[in-house]
C-alpha cells in the first residue's frame, strides 16, 4: 500500500452552483418535472396493474425526487414548471401499453443524454455528484424497457436520444490553486 | 528512622552492580572488536519504498481503463472456460457484446488518460483481480457448485455494478467538466450491462425495484435498486449452498488509494 495520497496542484472547483449553473439545473429540474407528470399520465391511464403498475409508480417518483433534489440546490432560483416541449413530444404516445413504454424508454434516454451535457457544463461540484448518480438511474430505467417484456440487446443497451440542454457559458474562472494535504 | 536493613542494602547494592554490567556489555564496550571478516548477521539494507504516488486525472483514468480489464478478462474466462451451460447458454451473445463494450470503454479512457499526460494502461487492476475476482471464481467453479452458471452472471452483475460506481465516483474528483461527461457516459454503459445481467438473475417487472429475499432477509437482486445511483459496496453470493441454503457472501468496493493506477504502475 502506498502512503502517498497527494494531489497535483489545480484549481479547486466550487461546491456551490455558479450562476451558469443554475440556469443549467433549473432546465434539468423542468424535464424531471415533465417526466414526473409523464408518468403520472401513464399511471393514470389505466392500460396498467400490478407489477407493471408499481414499476410505473416508482420510476415517476424518482423523477419527482430528482426535481426536488434540484430544489435543494437551487433554492429561490427552483423552477416548478415542467418543460413543455419534452411533455408534449410524448404525451401523445401513452395510448397504448406497448407506445407506452416505447416512449417512456425514449424519455429516459433523451433525459440520460441531456443531463450528461448539463453535466458535462456544470462548474459546481455539489451539483455534478447529484447529477451523476441521477444519470446512470436514468440510464438503469432506460435498459429496463429492453428487457422487458422480452430482452432486446440493442434496445437495452443503445441509445440514440439527442440532448435537450441549452448551452450556458461560465463565467471565467477565478485562479486559485491549492493541493490538498495527504 | 532509617528502616533499611544491611541484608536489603547489600541487595539493593547487588541489583545495581548486576545492571550496570549489562548495560555496559550492551555497548560497545563489550569487548566485541568490529572486523569487515565477520559476516554481519540480520543488519538490513536500506528499506525499499514505494515512490510518492499522486492522484490526478491520468491516474483515475488508467485506474478505470485496469478496472475495464478485469471486466474482459473475466467475460473471456467465462466465454473460454465454457461456464454458461443449460438456459444460460443463450447469454453468449451478450456476454460477447459486454466484453467488446469494455474493450471499447478502455481504449477511450486510455486516450483521455494520454491526453491528460499519463500512459495508457492496458491491463488488469491486479489488486481487484486477487481481492475479487479471483476468489469468487475458485468459490464458483468448485465442483460440488450446482448453480455455476448463476454464479458467473452473479459476479458479472456485481462487476457492473463496481464498474458503474468506479465512474460515478470519479465524477467528482476529475478536474475537468469534459472528462466528467465522458465518465458518467461510460457508466451509463456499465448500469445497463448491470440491468440486463439483473433480468436474468431476478426478472420480471416485480424484480425491477428494490425486494428482499423473505428467507434470507438479505436484498435481491434488483434492476434499479435504488433512485439514485449508489457507492456503496457491491454483495454478492455465490458458491456451494450451506445447509441452510446460504451462499458465501463477498463484498466488492471501488478502487481505492491502494489500488489505483499510479504513473509509476506498469503491466507485468
Amino acid at each position: 500500500m502506498t502512503t502517498a495520497q497527494a494531489r497535483m496542484p489545480r484549481s479547486t472547483p466550487p461546491a456551490q452552483p455558479t450562476e451558469a449553473d443554475k440556469q443549467l439545473l433549473q432546465f434539468a429540474q423542468g424535464v424531471e418535472l415533465s417526466a414526473r407528470d409523464l408518468y403520472k399520465k401513464a399511471v393514470e391511464s389505466g392500460k396498467f396493474a400490478d407489477d407493471e403498475l408499481a414499476m410505473l409508480q416508482m420510476f415517476g417518483e424518482h423523477h419527482n425526487s430528482y426535481a426536488q433534489a434540484f430544489n435543494g440546490l437551487l433554492g429561490k432560483n427552483s423552477n416548478s414548471t415542467r418543460n413543455e416541449t419534452l411533455y408534449s413530444a410524448h404525451v401523445g404516445q401513452l395510448g397504448s401499453a406497448q407506445s407506452a413504454y416505447a416512449a417512456l424508454q425514449e424519455l429516459e434516454n433523451t433525459l440520460a443524454a441531456t443531463n450528461t451535457d448539463i453535466l458535462g457544463q456544470l462548474r459546481g461540484i455539489d451539483a455534478t455528484k447529484i447529477l451523476a448518480s441521477i444519470i446512470t438511474t436514468e440510464a438503469r430505467m432506460a435498459a429496463v424497457y429492453g428487457t422487458l417484456p422480452a430482452l432486446s440487446l440493442t434496445s437495452a443497451l443503445n441509445s440514440s436520444a439527442n440532448s435537450l440542454a441549452p448551452t450556458i457559458a461560465q463565467a471565467p474562472e477565478a485562479p486559485t490553486e491549492t493541493t490538498v494535504a495527504p | 528512622m532509617n528502616n533499611i536493613s544491611r541484608r536489603d542494602a547489600i541487595r539493593v547494592s547487588g541489583l545495581s552492580v548486576f545492571g550496570a554490567a549489562f548495560l555496559a556489555a550492551c555497548g560497545k564496550q563489550s569487548g566485541v572488536v568490529p572486523s569487515a571478516n565477520i559476516v554481519s548477521e540480520g543488519v538490513a539494507s536500506e528499506l525499499a519504498t514505494l515512490p510518492d504516488g499522486v492522484v490526478n486525472d491520468a491516474v483515475l483514468l488508467r485506474t478505470a481503463a485496469s478496472l475495464e480489464y478485469n471486466a474482459i478478462d473475466t467475460y473471456n474466462a467465462v466465454i473460454d472456460g465454457g461456464l454458461l451451460t443449460g438456459d444460460y447458454a443463450k447469454l453468449s451473445d451478450a456476454v460477447k457484446r459486454f466484453r467488446d463494450d469494455h474493450q471499447a470503454h478502455a481504449d477511450a479512457v486510455n486516450q483521455l488518460a494520454v491526453a491528460a499526460g499519463g500512459k495508457a494502461h492496458t491491463c488488469a487492476n491486479s489488486r481487484i483481480d486477487t481481492l475479487y475476482i479471483q476468489p469468487a471464481l475458485e468459490i464458483i467453479t468448485a465442483k460440488d457448485n450446482p448453480d455455476i452458471s448463476m454464479d458467473v452472471v452473479a459476479l458479472a452483475h456485481a462487476l457492473e455494478n463496481i464498474a458503474t460506481q468506479t465512474y460515478q465516483g470519479v465524477v467528482a474528483s476529475l478536474s475537468t467538466s469534459t472528462l466528467r461527461a465522458d465518465a458518467i457516459r461510460i457508466a451509463q454503459d456499465e448500469a445497463r450491462h448491470a440491468v440486463v445481467l439483473a433480468q436474468v438473475l431476478n426478472g420480471g417487472y416485480g424484480s425491477v425495484g428494490p425486494t428482499t429475499n423473505e428467507a434470507t432477509g438479505k436484498p435481491n437482486i434488483a434492476s434499479v435498486p435504488a433512485a439514485y445511483g449508489s457507492l456503496a459496496t457491491v454483495l454478492l453470493q455465490v458458491g456451494t449452498p450451506n445447509a441452510d441454503g446460504l451462499k458465501s457472501t463477498l463484498t466488492l468496493e471501488t478502487p481505492s488509494l491502494n489500488a489505483l493506477i499510479y504513473d509509476y504502475v506498469d503491466c507485468q
